[in-house]
């Protein structure tokens, strides 16, 4: 297996879930607590990579990262290189790409809070930004927990994206998914057997940890408590 | 008679309902009595902050500060208002245990030290010795209902200001056995009597509004009917009640 591209699979997910997380957060929670075309928008385009053919995402943020369009050039004069074909880049497609396996748990998870928890809070002086730290956020820590395990898992996974956008430069912007493919086409299939276990096992733990989680568990009963 | 201690004028629908509400509290206690539907919790509800009525303008305290002005598009965030409360149905936050639900209003507004021979205090007030280390989950529906009053009387009485905070019950009591309810309610009384600490209450037992001795507003469909002294204005209610246990 290719060691590097394991290692470079890892610090892309890591980093992008961080990253997702500090995203996901607060427009998760401004997505839950209203309505309106605004929040409708929005919503759409989180789950738009959700619909789209990767290759689609992939060649629009290749565009834009290029010299060809204003941001793309912004980009360039920033970072002193072109971000396509570098790991800024593929952490950029990532991020865009995990989007909605972010947000949409939280969001499920923030609408399911019961609204007398949040007048209970206030009532007693507690400002918004306690309110959400100290009861919202307890009250649905499995599904931020299940939001950064997918958020993780479908990073490593992901292909389409990272071709368009990265290449296949060892180091830089090969992924588990991208050898794997590069492996297959030189007919090593010991070797590609090997990766696609990996990335197998990877997913399926990833996912037995979800489903392992006390919240995500006891959720039936809980949300019994919780919904009015 | 004491001060002004909330002034309030409120028109507002809310299903069927068209409420058109206005009231001055001047006592220590005060008590909205009336059935149920009659708009007693959305008056609880509009003073707290949690919902924004159509028309409204109230007022509390000696300087009378403005909670909400809807002509001046004035609207003080509930957080913000010299209001503690506790609604009908108790929401403890279950990811605590009772105690740490009891302190959670003591620590908002100041950094100081826990004052935790208060929160020993409003244990033994409300007799929950023994449950305050458990999880919500573990306690009764009675044990939960008292916990939630509990807590906001914490709240309130923790106060980090001299003039405290009116403090709103929605139906405290309900559900609890007669004799726990009046040994409760007589303690409570003395307890915020003697902080200082404005009360309005809601409820629909006769026998509350009587035990506490408090100013009563009766409200039905949305008006207020009456107000003044419970021996006043739940007069006729009180002999109907007479009667119908002489019946029986």
């Amino acid at each position: 297996m290719d060691l590097e591209a394991l290692w470079l699979t890892l610090r892309l997910a890591a980093a992008t879930t961080l990253i997702l997380l500090l995203i996901a957060l607060p427009l998760a929670w401004w997505i839950a607590s209203g309505r309106g075309v605004a929040r409708a928008l929005a919503q759409a385009v989180v789950a738009l990579p959700l619909v789209l053919p990767p290759t689609v995402l992939g060649f629009y943020l290749l565009i834009a990262m290029g010299p060809l369009t204003a941001p793309g050039r912004l980009l360039i004069r920033m970072f002193g290189h072109p971000l396509a074909f570098s790991f800024e880049g593929l952490l950029i497609g990532s991020v865009l790409y995990s989007l909605p396996f972010a947000v949409q748990p939280l969001v499920a998870g923030f609408e399911s809070v019961d609204s007398g928890y949040i007048e209970a809070a206030a009532g007693l002086g507690a400002s918004p930004a306690r309110v959400f730290f100290s009861v919202i956020l307890p009250l649905t820590r499995s599904s931020l927990l299940t939001s950064a395990v997918l958020a993780f898992t479908h990073t490593v996974g992901e292909f389409g994206v990272v071709l368009m956008l990265g290449g296949n430069i060892p180091g830089a912007t090969r992924t588990l998914s991208i050898s794997l493919y590069d492996l297959v086409e030189d007919s090593n299939y010991a070797a590609a057997n090997r990766t696609a276990l990996a990335l197998v096992g990877f997913a399926m733990a990833a996912l037995i940890v979800i489903y392992l989680l006390p919240g995500v568990r006891r959720s039936r009963g809980r949300q019994a408590d919780l919904v009015r | 008679m004491s001060d002004n201690l909330l002034s309030l004028s409120l028109r507002h629908r809310v299903g069927g309902l068209s409420m058109e509400v206005a009231f001055d509290l001047t006592h220590p206690w005060t008590v909205l009595f009336g059935p149920s539907g009659s708009g007693k919790t959305t008056v609880l509800r509009a003073i707290a902050g949690f919902l924004r009525p159509d028309e409204a303008r109230i007022t509390c305290g000696p300087d009378d500060t403005v909670l909400i002005d809807t002509q001046k598009r004035i609207l003080i965030p509930a957080h913000r208002r010299p209001v503690r409360s506790a609604a009908q149905s108790a929401r403890l936050f279950p990811h605590q245990s009772v105690r740490q639900n009891l302190t959670y209003g003591m620590t908002s507004n100041t950094k100081a030290d826990q004052p935790l021979e208060l929160v020993e205090e409003i244990i033994s007030l409300f007799q929950l010795e023994g449950l305050a280390d458990r999880e919500p989950g573990a306690l009764s529906g009675g044990e939960r209902q008292r916990v939630s009053v509990a807590r906001a009387v914490a709240a309130a009485t923790a106060y980090p200001r001299v003039s405290k905070p009116l403090l709103l019950l929605d139906e405290p009591f309900t559900g609890l056995d007669a004799r726990l309810r009046d040994e409760l309610l007589d303690g409570l009384r003395e307890w915020l009597a003697g902080w200082k600490v404005p009360v309005l209450s809601v409820t629909h037992a006769l026998g509350e509004a009587f035990q506490l001795g408090a100013e009563v507003i009766k409200i039905a469909e949305g008006r207020v009917v009456q107000q003044g002294p419970v021996t006043m204005v739940l007069a006729e209610e009180r002999r109907r009640l007479m009667e119908q246990l002489r019946l029986e």
